[in-house]
């Protein structure tokens, strides 16, 4: 019983920062209508900014988070205006394909310049452990969850109780009846993909902590962040963070109970995906 | 009239002293953009220096990134091949990519000074080619010297080793031998793959602390190190000693708390106290204003050197006459002594170090210290380690 009970603790905290990655992604798809495969450099970004300030001042990486998200914010920003919204009315292969361009670009800058090693900080937290009943709870993704816990409230609070909130989603909802009403959708757009940045980059300051630092940190959370919004449905918002707990979940269970269930861990995302895409066709015939 | 004929003379002899010596263009392809790459880089450039210093030999080096790729690296010594027209290629740092350049080299026929290359695949890829000449130990060798370290630790009282190796080609070969070998030695074993880079390391740690093992041995990348080190605190998994085989530990690892009391196993550290550790130590630290603890700068270095004390043998720029000088090199290294044998399998003719090379360290206080074998340790092993 305490087994399972700690694995599912691993799994529920596993899921606030899968939560942070997919929220930033789905915004990207469901507000912008962009597939992002650059999110993940943005995440990559976020974990270098936290390691840069961290060598350089001795900065705790969660104290850089602030500064990471306005960073990757304006990062973002920069995207939307000068790739993305100029293919806004391309077929979507050729967005696909110049989001993936910018991901192969963003990671062979960060190799020229950081070179393809794995770097780490260094925090007394690191290691550290509550225990309560038995059960062990590891600071740093306690942590990470809390944050993301706090965050994704921000966010979900943003937009469902401000007017710019409304107008996000109303977007999100249909591209052209906002606009007849009003709303700049550009400017909406230039938002979404911009916050979509700057949770990319509070999750990679995360991932410094958690992890480490190189350039391709990011690349498996984004494939997870992918199955996530799969599940969760393409630019339903509401339902990232009940994916991302049952994909987490998924993914402690088979690691604990399935022999060599390590192993295992992607196939686990990569069935979701294909579980979800089917039946959804099926429900839809 | 006089001052003309000394004029001629002093020509005369410069013009001598250039044909005595015998300049050579050697290709040089790592992966540039890595620590072990860049490490292994400035060690050739140090021994180059070196040689040509000697004033007997002159070596050019004409530098190829093989962006630890082999995608990138078969076209990079193709070019070094075809444009710059090299007959000596120094290279060969992942075995992956070795491997890869394995058809190429044979293609090309330059005499070929690997410097990593451990799995015993590129042995097998190079067996039929004569100019093949493998400084680095096989991976057979890695295996019995990390037995040999397993034994001590055996007698030291461990007796449950967890195994945590990832699932790919580095971490999954072999595993079952590896497995069988601790068995023989006493030790019950349970062995988990895990995917490298995910970071997850929570529930499989979670489930072996009903194993409860004295050694938590993990083969998998530098990506690796951190979130291992910390989950297993975070579990409260407490083995008595965490040891990791990564080809390379990340940057900063040893300033990080969490690396404390961690054994790896390697070839070289700079407290290694030999002669000729020392005075590549101190020709590094002039050269490059620091010291490095990747042990595939010396390599380079080593290899630099004999070459140079071939090209000086054979007194010619033939890649033959020079790979039979190669043959016979006998030299002190900063590893211990290097001369080429046959390969324990027989499969390759000129083999330099073995397993005597390797030696366990354990992160301490800071920086990684020679703690196995005895007789090269530099601090006693801490175990049970601190976690």
């Amino acid at each position: 019983m305490e087994l399972l009970l700690q694995t599912l603790i691993n799994g529920i905290l596993a899921a606030g920062i899968y939560a942070l990655v997919a929220s930033g992604l789905a915004l990207a798809v469901g507000v912008v209508g962009i597939v992002n495969f650059a999110h993940g450099e943005f995440t990559m970004i976020g974990a270098f900014i936290a390691y840069l300030l961290f060598v350089g001042t001795g900065l705790d990486p969660f104290l850089s988070l602030g500064l990471a998200a306005l960073v990757l914010f304006g990062v973002g920003a920069i995207t939307y205006l000068g790739l993305i919204r100029p293919v806004l009315a391309a077929p979507e292969l050729n967005q696909m394909l110049l989001t993936f361009g910018l991901s192969v670009a963003l990671q062979n800058i960060a190799l020229l310049l950081f070179g393809a090693d794995t770097r780490v900080v260094s925090t007394s937290y690191q290691g550290a452990t509550l225990s309560l009943g038995g059960l062990s709870f590891g600071v740093p993704p306690l942590l990470a969850f809390g944050l993301s816990v706090v965050i994704l409230g921000a966010l979900y609070g943003f937009l469902d109780r401000t007017r710019l909130g409304l107008a996000v989603r109303a977007v999100a909802q249909n591209r052209l009846a906002p606009g007849l009403l009003g709303i700049e959708t550009q400017r909406v757009y230039l938002l979404a993909f911009g916050l979509s940045a700057a949770l990319a980059g509070v999750a990679g300051v995360m991932l410094s902590v958690m992890l480490y630092a190189s350039p391709t940190v990011g690349f498996a959370y984004t494939l997870k962040a992918f199955a996530i919004i799969v599940m969760a449905g393409l630019g339903n918002l509401r339902g990232v963070v009940p994916a991302a707990i049952i994909l987490a979940l998924a993914e402690a269970l088979v690691s604990t109970y399935l022999p060599g269930g390590g192993g295992w861990v992607e196939a686990v995302f990569f069935l979701v995906i294909f579980v979800a895409l089917t039946w959804r066709s099926w429900r839809a015939a | 009239m006089r001052k003309v004929w000394m004029v001629l003379l002093a020509v005369l002899g410069l013009a001598g002293l250039a044909l005595a010596q015998t300049t050579v263009r050697v290709g040089v392809l790592l992966p540039i953009s890595t620590v072990a790459g860049k490490a292994a880089l400035n060690g050739v450039q140090l021994g180059v220096d070196q040689v040509n210093a000697g004033g007997k030999v002159k070596i050019e080096l004409v530098v190829v990134d093989d962006g630890n790729a082999p995608a990138t690296a078969v076209p990079a010594l193709t070019k070094l091949m075809t444009v710059d027209r090299v007959d000596i290629v120094i290279g060969g740092l992942a075995s992956g990519v070795t491997f890869a350049l394995s058809g190429p080299v044979k293609q090309y026929q330059p005499l070929f000074l690997c410097i990593g290359a451990a799995s015993s695949v590129v042995e097998q890829a190079f067996s039929d080619y004569n100019r093949f000449f493998h400084y680095h130990p096989w991976d057979y060798h890695n295996v019995a010297a990390a037995l040999e370290f397993f034994k001590y630790l055996y007698d030291s009282g461990a007796r449950r080793v967890a195994i945590l190796y990832e699932d790919g080609p580095f971490g999954s070969a072999g595993i079952q031998t590896y497995r069988q070998q601790l068995e023989r030695q006493g030790y019950t074993v349970q062995a988990e793959p895990f995917k490298s880079g995910s970071g997850s390391f929570t529930a499989i740690l979670t489930r072996l602390k009903g194993f409860r093992p004295d050694i938590l041995y993990w083969i998998g990348y530098d990506v690796d190190a951190l979130p291992i080190a910390a989950q297993t605190r975070q579990v409260g998994l407490e083995p008595k000693l965490i040891y990791g085989a990564p080809p390379a530990w990340p940057t900063g690892f040893e300033k990080n708390n969490l690396s404390n009391d961690i054994a790896g196993m390697t070839a070289w550290l700079p407290s290694v106290a030999n002669n000729e550790s020392r005075r590549f130590v101190n020709l590094y630290r002039r050269k490059f204003g620091e010291v490095t603890d990747e042990y595939m700068a010396p390599m380079g270095y080593v290899i630099a050197l004999s070459l140079g004390r071939a090209l000086e043998a054979a007194g010619s720029t033939d890649k033959d006459r020079i790979a039979a000088e190669l043959a016979k090199v006998q030299m002190d290294t900063p590893f211990g002594p290097l001369s080429f044998k046959p390969s324990d399998t027989g499969r390759t003719r000129f083999q330099g170090f073995n397993q005597s090379i390797w030696l366990q360290f354990q992160y301490l206080e800071g920086s990684r210290r020679p703690v196995f074998p005895p007789n090269r340790a530099a601090r006693p092993l801490r175990f049970p380690g601190n976690y």
